[in-house]
């Protein structure tokens, strides 16, 4: 009922006509406003895609921004980037620790959430226990100590264990299952359904909208991360994901010159890589921007 | 009688909540596990902050020095400067940072066409997802010797350099704080564009009869409305700042732009895993980050719970 209310009120922008001349002007230049700064936030992106597609040696000369590709499109940095081994095997280490860390993620954040909602003796010391890490961490060298004594340092394991899972989404996780009615998981139980049963069958069914956030968080931060890999596999470039091959490159992308014959399609190659890096998660966003939005909003209320 | 019993947990007897909820206790099992050893045994690794620790002897053997390491740290000149970065670079990111997602979130709930509004948000939040590595890589493109922004720059009449390699203040946070505010202010604006939705129109509507000019109604009407918001967000923030986001500062920073770029994030990492690593003085440097992180976060927590009923606990 209140919700009902609450949307009928809405303020939709609409509702105030300014229809005054200087209201109409404020309109156009707010507009104007908004769209320069949308155009702002895809601005940098677009002066890579259109620098990989450009001539690597024209490019090289070129100074100021690539408004269209310079001198003769081309694919040259594309064929480079799939050729290069280094790149390849980082994006199939990305690949690696992208579905270990969602895939160990999500089954510790479905048990622990569902081991937290359920009404048990200890479930208040079990929601400290995790709540506390949220309050105080140990930091990154004695988790790095931590990481050694057990022998996970120089292995992928010690990324994907560093990134699996924290706290909040845990806590999400028991919001998520405590917001299924206890009188289904009653009736489930004397239907005779164990507990593996209720929660994967019964109770992950009704909340699973509320997985995705924590599911899509996961999945971007650890596409992204780099730092864990420079951390616990600095040496070994066969473990590097495509984060840190993609720093490397950008960082001293001036070397093919010194080479007597120089390719300069290699100057193409940082670009491209950032595009094939990138534009997969940029284009897969809107479509989870519901979800997205209702994450941030629900967090926010919560917390 | 039975009826309550049966409804609060805590009237059961241990045996009788162990037969009944050991299944539970098991599925618990992995996560306890989990939480222990990577975030409660760190916590105890602690203790090297006050060890002459050597990698040789471990955690049980190193000999302790007391508060030699923190003494070393805070008479030094690296830490202290680290420290007054993190400060400086935080005052810009609750300033200028946590200002830009408001004013955006003002602007585009002003639009009029729908779709158009939408597009623009969706577009707005895109930089949120792109990875550190690529921004500073952007960043870097953008602001070197002949970059595109550079030459901006050099036409507004500032000399042309590579304006990362320059350690004037405030260059280094300016640019930080901008990339900071580009990445996300259309991510941050996302839950003051709902509140601000989320307004009676009649409100607006009312006052606009009154005569309230657009600015008179934005003032009195619209930020009022969303003030609880701000403030709860503003505290959060404060809480956050030993916390986040230094990890692209690893990225940006060179070692002759340290005076002004080092924060206490990047200062660790350094003492970790630089060239010549000091654990025992990296984990109290950590520690140090790691109590003040604590502190302020308890402390927006009560502020937070004071002014605008809204907690993270």
């Amino acid at each position: 009922m209140r919700k009902k209310k609450k949307l009928k009120g809405r303020y939709d922008g609409g509702m105030v006509d300014n229809p005054t001349l200087g209201g109409k002007i404020a309109n156009v230049i707010i507009t104007l406003v908004v769209i320069f700064l949308a155009a702002i936030c895809l601005l940098p992106m677009w002066h890579v895609l259109m620098s990989s597609i450009s001539d690597g040696f024209s490019l090289l000369s070129y100074k100021g921004l690539v408004w269209k590709p310079v001198g003769k499109v081309n694919l040259e940095g594309y064929k480079l980037v799939l050729q290069d081994s280094g790149i390849l095997t980082g994006y199939l280490n990305t690949i690696i620790y992208v579905v270990g860390t969602t895939g160990l993620g999500f089954i510790l954040n479905v048990m622990g959430g569902y081991a937290l909602s359920r009404p048990t003796k200890l479930s208040g010391a079990m929601t400290v226990f995790i709540m506390f890490t949220l309050m105080f961490s140990g930091g990154m060298i004695p988790t790095y100590m931590v990481m050694k004594t057990i022998g996970l340092v120089g292995t992928r394991w010690a990324v994907i264990f560093s990134e699996a899972t924290m706290a909040m989404y845990v806590v999400i996780a028991c919001n998520a299952f405590k917001s299924v009615p206890e009188a289904t998981v009653e009736a489930a139980r004397i239907d005779g359904a164990g507990h593996f049963r209720i929660m994967f069958q019964i109770m992950f069914p009704q909340c699973k909208s509320l997985f995705t956030v924590t599911l899509l968080n996961t999945f971007i931060g650890s596409w992204n991360s780099w730092l864990t890999a420079s951390i616990y596999v600095p040496g070994d470039r066969s473990k590097w994901p495509l984060q840190l091959v993609i720093n490397e490159l950008t960082s001293n992308n001036v070397n093919f010159l010194e080479s007597a014959n120089p390719n300069y399609s290699r100057y193409l190659v940082q670009f491209a890589v950032i595009i094939v890096a990138t534009l997969p998660i940029l284009i897969a966003i809107p479509f989870f921007q519901d979800k997205i939005e209702a994450g941030v909003i629900q967090g926010g209320v919560k917390g | 009688m039975k009826a309550k019993t049966k409804k609060n947990p805590y009237a059961v007897s241990w045996k009788k909540d162990w037969q009944k909820n050991k299944t539970v206790y098991l599925i618990f099992l992995p996560v306890f596990l989990y939480f222990l050893i990577f975030h409660y045994l760190p916590m105890f690794g602690l203790v090297m902050a006050f060890q002459d620790f050597s990698l040789a002897k471990g955690v049980f053997r190193s000999p302790f020095n007391g508060l030699d390491n923190f003494i070393e740290l805070f008479s030094g000149e690296a830490f202290p400067n680290a420290l007054k970065n993190t400060l400086i670079m935080a005052a810009f990111s609750l300033t200028i940072g946590f200002a830009a997602p408001i004013v955006f979130a003002l602007l585009i709930t002003s639009v009029k066409n729908k779709k158009l509004r939408r597009t623009c948000q969706t577009i707005s939040y895109l930089p949120n997802f792109v990875a550190a590595v690529v921004v500073t890589s952007l960043v870097k493109m953008f602001l070197t010797y002949d970059g595109p922004l550079t030459a901006l720059l050099t036409s507004l009449g500032f000399e042309q350099q590579n304006w990362l390699a320059n350690d004037k203040p405030p260059v280094f946070w300016v640019i930080n704080c901008l990339m900071g505010v580009w990445q996300s202010f259309g991510y941050g604006s996302i839950l003051f564009v709902a509140s601000i939705m989320n307004i009676n129109g009649d409100l607006h509507e009312a006052a606009a009869i009154d005569g309230a000019t657009r600015w008179q109604r934005i003032w009195k009407i619209t930020i009022p409305s969303i003030m609880p918001m701000i403030v709860m967000m503003f505290v959060l923030q404060i809480g956050l700042i030993f916390k986040t986001g230094s990890d692209k500062i690893l990225l940006l920073y060179m070692p002759q732009t340290y005076s002004v770029a080092d924060c206490l994030y990047t200062y660790t990492y350094r003492l970790g895993f630089g060239s010549s690593p000091d654990f025992g003085l990296a984990a109290a440097s950590g520690l140090f980050q790691s109590v003040a992180g604590t502190v302020l976060l308890l402390l927006s927590n009560k502020l937070s719970r004071k002014w605008s009923d809204a907690s993270l606990y």
